[in-house]
């Protein structure tokens, strides 16, 4: 058994044990169990739902994807009624018969989102068979960092991390499967998610060449800006968006972020219901209570994030999005990835 | 024999004897063992086949990249143990030649950087190596250079200089242990006998310390070519070495069995430079 602890998994320890203590016995109306993220489910939110509403809500945080399965999977989702969840780990749930459709017309506000989130058929992996299975809460999208005063005019495609005239100027980011995604959309490939070998041959040398334009490869966002900050870098990928946007701008980076027209890679959590919803009616107000448009422009600026209410940095209205989803193999990427660094 | 002749009976010798022997076989060869096992495991469809194969090892051999990185990496290892050694040399010496108190306070100062954080340290040179950084910018201002180098930006001269640094006390302390165990009968009588300072530190010195530099040199090999951060922080894209290939299986690649094969392949370097190094040192007089 591996187990990290954070202040994310410390918290959720500490509240999850009164959840499963209360778990065993009989429930008492109005009593709502969320699993979230932290920051998806601030005190005042709760506070503000619970005298809407009048029901009681127990929120356990969690830090990781596998947490969230061991728990919802671990009780076959009879602990909880409302979790929230990215579109390409909420497949194994609806796989598993896990959760339970939501019903639209108890979530007016669903009808007010951003365009882009309104019709739920084009958000990829949220519907099955007709039936509405998540409601889209919250993203961020894997854009290009740019120096204003290096970059001119501003960059419109990962095309330019091929450009000589940047050669030892771009950070991009350690990660083979990312990095295979994002050079499939920039060579114009539609599901970059799946690859053919033939597609993946092209792809690596390609990023052998990326390889060499490249002034270093980093993992955390810490280590990017210090990397700024000490070279001459004109072009960052950025793995982690808006984050990442706003710890440079707050250390003085001159600094634009832009969506690449080929499409930006991008995550999207949900919320879902479990198939051990207590209570669908008060599970809905509680998705319809976050998509007002104050509470979701709260958790931007709080987070960073954006959300599907307000429009925030992380996407424009006409910006292509491309929600990330499982590989087709990623030990494959991996270990081609690792060629790709090992090549002289 | 451990124990014999301390004229006590009773239980006491035999709990630290257990404890002796059992600590190190929990806490080490158990877990070396529990590689060595994995090793011989393979990975189908995302999970570990717990069954013998020597696929692992065919891979390394048959595969066109394993070998040429451990090539590459034990070179810059090498390099870095000369480096280390060449740099800590006259440190110790210096440091031995110094008389009372002063010469440990002077050795304490030379391990103050051990009890700093590798990270930390790694960092703070990342700034001194930068394109922008302290050493660049101090070379432009003294009007030595009139563009920034990139010499020793995060490429593998970057990542042979971090260790370097970074491992450069572990190559002081044991070639200081030599040099002061040489009694100092023996340098006055060199001297009494005629010779001048150089014939004296060439005949004598050098060779009686050349065990403590033997060691050092392999002390800094060893801890050298388990490092994966150092290459990842300061490598850049051309300072990949084959801890970060080991490190890169455990995680994104989550071929554990790959990986400790690896592992085992790295061990077995390890240990051929410490036999060397060890026989290098039993076969001097």
């Amino acid at each position: 058994m591996t187990f990290k602890l954070n202040r994310r998994t410390a918290l959720g320890m500490a509240l999850a044990a009164p959840a499963i203590l209360r778990s065993t016995s009989a429930f008492a109306a109005g009593e709502l169990r969320v699993m979230a993220w932290e920051g998806y489910a601030d005190d005042d939110w709760v506070k503000e739902f619970e005298s809407e509403s009048g029901a009681k809500v127990n929120v356990v945080f969690i830090g990781t994807d596998d947490e969230i399965w061991a728990k919802i999977k671990g009780s076959e989702g009879k602990d909880f009624d409302v979790f929230a969840v990215n579109t390409a780990q909420l497949q194994r749930y609806i796989d598993g018969g896990l959760t339970t459709p939501h019903d639209l017309a108890k979530i007016p506000n669903q009808q007010m989102v951003l365009p882009r989130f309104r019709d739920l058929s084009q958000v990829k992996g949220v519907m099955r068979d007709g039936k509405v299975h998540a409601i889209p809460f919250c993203f961020d999208s894997i854009g290009l960092i740019y120096d204003k005063d290096k970059v001119n005019p501003p960059p419109d495609s990962f095309e330019i991390f091929w450009d000589p005239k940047y050669k030892g100027k771009i950070l991009a980011y350690d990660n083979g499967e990312h990095n295979f995604s994002f050079t499939a959309l920039t060579m114009g490939i539609e599901d970059p998610f799946h690859l053919s070998d033939e597609q993946m041959a092209k792809i690596k040398d390609k990023l052998i060449a990326l390889k060499q334009n490249v002034l270093s490869f980093y993992t955390t966002p810490d280590e990017a800006l210090q990397l700024y900050k000490n070279n001459d870098v004109a072009l960052i990928w950025a793995n982690y968006g808006q984050q990442q946007v706003k710890a440079m701008k707050d250390a003085g980076a001159n600094i634009e972020y832009v969506n690449p027209k080929e499409g930006a890679l991008a995550w999207l959590d949900t919320w879902a219901m479990t198939n051990g919803v207590q209570d669908v009616d008060l599970a809905e107000a509680w998705v319809n209570f976050l998509l007002q448009k104050k509470i979701s422009g709260q958790l931007s600026e709080r987070t960073g994030f954006g959300n599907t209410v307000v429009e925030t940095g992380s996407a424009g209205a006409n910006d292509k999005l491309v929600w990330l989803d499982f590989v087709e193999d990623p030990t494959k990427r991996s270990d081609l990835w690792n060629e790709i660094k090992a090549q002289p | 024999m451990l124990f014999v002749g301390s004229g006590r009976k009773g239980p006491g010798p035999f709990v630290l004897a257990c404890l002796s022997y059992g600590l190190p076989l929990i806490f080490i060869i158990a877990p070396l063992a529990s590689f060595l096992t994995y090793s011989f495991f393979h990975m189908e469809n995302g999970q570990i086949v717990r069954g013998f194969s020597l696929a692992n090892y065919q891979r390394f051999f048959t595969d066109a990249i394993f070998i040429p990185v451990l090539w590459r990496t034990c070179v810059l290892c090498f390099s870095v143990a000369a480096l280390a050694t060449l740099i800590g040399f006259p440190v110790a010496f210096l440091l031995s030649t110094l008389k009372g108190r002063m010469r440990y306070y002077l050795l304490l100062m030379v391990l103050v950087p051990l009890l700093m954080s590798y990270i930390i340290k790694i960092y703070s040179i990342r700034s001194i190596l930068g394109g922008n950084g302290f050493l660049n910018r101090f070379l432009l201002w003294t009007g030595l250079i009139e563009k920034p180098l990139t010499l020793f930006v995060f490429n593998l001269n970057a990542v042979l200089l971090t260790l370097t640094v970074l491992l450069i006390p572990f190559a002081i302390l044991p070639i200081f242990l030599s040099l002061e165990r040489i009694p100092r009968t023996l340098i006055d009588a060199s001297s009494d006998l005629g010779a001048s300072g150089l014939q004296t530190f060439v005949r004598i010195v050098l060779p009686l310390s050349l065990p403590g530099v033997i060691t050092a040199a392999t002390f800094v090999f060893v801890l050298a070519i388990g490092d994966f951060l150092t290459p990842q922080m300061v490598g850049g894209q051309s300072g990949f070495t084959f801890g970060r290939i080991v490190y890169s299986q455990f995680g994104t690649a989550f071929n554990w069995p790959f990986g400790a094969a690896l592992s085992a392949i790295l061990a077995v370097v390890v240990i051929a430079v410490i036999a060397a190094g060890g026989r290098f040192n039993r076969q001097r007089p």
